[in-house]
């Protein structure tokens, strides 16, 4: 469902050329899940901004479900953006004045037509994600984790097929973040595809298949050694703190 | 729920989320709609009051009376004199716009009149109903002549002040009977006072019977002494008074060079009145008002830009989750509009309150109405727009990944 072939992406400023990703390939099946991984300025991120169609392609092509991204205009993938990509931030990106709820839904209101159960689907991405008694909380009155929740049920609330989360657990505590990986864990045993962008290792231990970039060129694609599991990770922590 | 409706709560959300800033902008609009209604209210109220003067000194009727010129004894001669007719005024009724009645009359000087042992000479006026309305020289006592009276060409008068007070003193004259030149008439009412005319002439010193009995049973005559024309729009006189006269010339068969058989008299005072002198000042006011709206936008357009850069990572993230350029546009303008149309109205209310109180205190006539409501909603929605747009397509084209990277 995602292929990438030849992908380029060159910045161009006056006379000066940067290229920042050389000839990427790869394809990611529906249902798998994937990190990408590499240290700042590999490129990563102008690869996640590609992959969630939030910018194109200088050379080569990213073709998402059979349709290449980069010939599409700017209403079309905002289109794709909105029903077929869930983004999760770094930094959450809520907006501060408005509930749980409301910022859980605000794709909605970009939708081509108003889904007509929109409150109960609302319902069931705030349970998804162990919310919902939190609707009517602001930002400023939820923890970190709880935020990163409420952005996760955003993220899910079209329904969409990809989740694309930069760097979800940059912003936690140690535990918040392995909450957030149970989370994906879940969502990945759902069926939705999970591409997770990290430069941190043990973040990207969590996937089943890690993408290793270096300076714009991929280095490594292939299983991770030894999948780590976040529900172990939460029980040995619950213990060491119990023993405290 | 539609597309654009659920942007619309998306704008009002934001509003009510940021209440200082917007209030900032209601302000910015408030004054320049306020001293807007203000002006125009108070340029309403005054037209109306000199509207009112007009009419009520027949200030908007042309006088035309037959001979040309206006000196007696002028080349036109006998035929001249005759000249007017009732057809004339019929069609002058009928063909000319801006017309809203016309007066037929005849009249004759020393006429004589009796009430028991009194007598006077007096001038009678064979008039129509609509004569009252035109010369505001309705009754005061008893009735106007009627349409019945003219029909039968009744024999029924109605008496001037001075006239009444020399016949009957503080007697009551309604339903007596008068002698005109020893015709038998009876008193249907008395006229409305109207003291001295601007020449120093009675006005009072008149008595009034109807045109169709002065023509056939008092002054035997058919042709018109005066027809008195009452014009819709006092402003467009002058233009009436052209098309009178070209539809006489071709009546009269007058060819071009002949002198007219007949003079048109128009009040030239009131043109000033009534749109002259005043319009200098309210185009003035008009364009402080204009002025003070212009910088009502500037402060908007400043106001929305800062929101915009403060809002970039928000409207950044916007566009992560699917909005379109568009509906970034649309939310930014709504916004403005919003905002505008609530300064817009309670401008309106201020400026209508303040005009109010000045009215009172009589230092301004003012009319309020619906105009300075529907001028306040297209102002408000004009300078929404024109100086929205700008920020607007601005936070449209934010490039997402820059806002959302802060």
């Amino acid at each position: 469902m995602i292929e990438v072939q030849g992908l380029e992406k060159t910045y161009s400023t006056g006379s000066v050329t940067t290229p920042v990703l050389k000839d990427i390939n790869f394809r990611i099946n529906e249902g798998e899940y994937v990190a990408i991984m590499g240290t700042s300025g590999t490129g990563k991120s102008t690869l996640m901004n590609i992959l969630g169609c939030l910018d194109k392609p200088t050379g080569g092509n990213y073709w998402l479900d059979d349709a290449d991204v980069g010939s599409l205009g700017d209403d079309a993938l905002s289109h794709l953006r909105n029903r077929k990509i869930g983004f999760v931030f770094q930094q959450f990106h809520l907006l501060e004045r408005a509930t749980a709820m409301r910022n859980m839904m605000l794709p909605l209101i970009y939708v081509d037509e108003y889904p007509e159960d929109a409150e109960k689907m609302a319902e069931k991405a705030l349970a998804a994600v162990g919310l919902a008694d939190r609707r009517q909380y602001r930002p400023n009155e939820l923890s970190g984790g709880q935020q990163q929740r409420v952005a996760i049920a955003r993220a899910l609330i079209t329904d969409p097929e990809i989740i694309l989360a930069d760097e979800p657990t940059g912003a936690l505590d140690r535990k918040s973040g392995l909450e957030v990986m149970a989370i994906f864990k879940k969502l990945h045993r759902q069926g939705r595809t999970i591409i997770l962008v990290t430069h941190d290792r043990a973040v990207a231990e969590h996937a089943q298949r890690i993408i290793v970039l270096d300076d714009g060129k991929i280095a490594e694609d292939g299983a991770a050694g030894k999948q780590r599991d976040p529900d172990v990770e939460l029980d040995t922590l619950g213990a060491v703190e119990d023993e405290k | 729920m539609s597309s654009p409706l659920r942007i619309a709560r998306e704008a009002l959300a934001t509003i009510a989320g940021n209440k200082l800033r917007f209030f900032m902008m209601i302000t910015a609009i408030f004054i320049g709609i306020a001293s807007l209604t203000v002006v125009i209210c108070i340029s309403q109220g005054t037209k109306q009051r000199v509207m009112m003067l007009v009419s009520r000194h027949g200030l908007d009727a042309l006088m035309i009376r037959p001979g040309s010129g206006k000196k007696a004894g002028a080349p036109g001669g006998d035929r001249s004199i005759v000249s007017l007719s009732e057809d004339d005024a019929r069609a002058i009724e009928a063909s000319v716009r801006n017309v809203l009645r016309v007066a037929p009359v005849q009249n004759q000087r020393g006429m004589d009149v009796k009430y028991k042992e009194r007598s006077i000479a007096t001038t009678v006026f064979g008039v129509t109903t609509a004569w009252a309305e035109v010369r505001g020289f309705g009754a005061a006592e008893g009735a106007f002549i009627s349409a019945e009276d003219m029909m039968l060409s009744s024999r029924v008068c109605l008496l001037g002040r001075t006239a009444r007070e020399s016949l009957f003193g503080d007697a009551d004259p309604v339903g007596q009977t008068i002698r005109i030149r020893n015709v038998a008439f009876i008193v249907k009412g008395v006229l409305v006072e109207k003291g001295a005319s601007a020449s120093g002439k009675d006005r009072d010193d008149r008595i009034v019977i109807p045109l169709s009995t002065a023509s056939k049973r008092l002054f035997a005559q058919t042709y018109l002494n005066q027809i008195v024309v009452q014009a819709r729009d006092v402003r467009a006189i002058q233009e009436t008074a052209k098309d009178i006269r070209a539809l006489l010339r071709e009546r009269h068969g007058l060819r071009p060079g002949a002198i007219d058989d007949f003079s048109i008299r128009e009040p030239k005072e009131l043109a000033d009145m009534a749109s002259g002198t005043s319009a200098t000042l309210t185009a003035l006011l008009l364009a402080m008002a204009g002025i003070s709206m212009l910088v009502g936008g500037l402060v908007i357009m400043n106001i929305m830009l800062i929101s915009v850069s403060e809002r970039r990572a928000e409207i950044g993230l916007r566009r992560a989750v699917g909005a379109r350029k568009r509906d970034i546009t649309r939310q930014m303008l709504i916004e403005c509009l919003s905002v505008a149309l609530a300064g817009g109205l309670l401008g309106v209310l201020f400026g209508v309150g303040i005009t109010t109180v000045l009215s009172l205190a009589g230092i301004a006539a003012s009319k309020a109405g619906w105009l300075p409501f529907a001028v306040s909603v297209v102002c408000c929605s004009a300078i929404a727009i024109a100086f929205g747009i700008y920020p607007a397509k601005k936070a449209a084209s934010i490039d997402p990944i820059a806002a959302l990277r802060s």
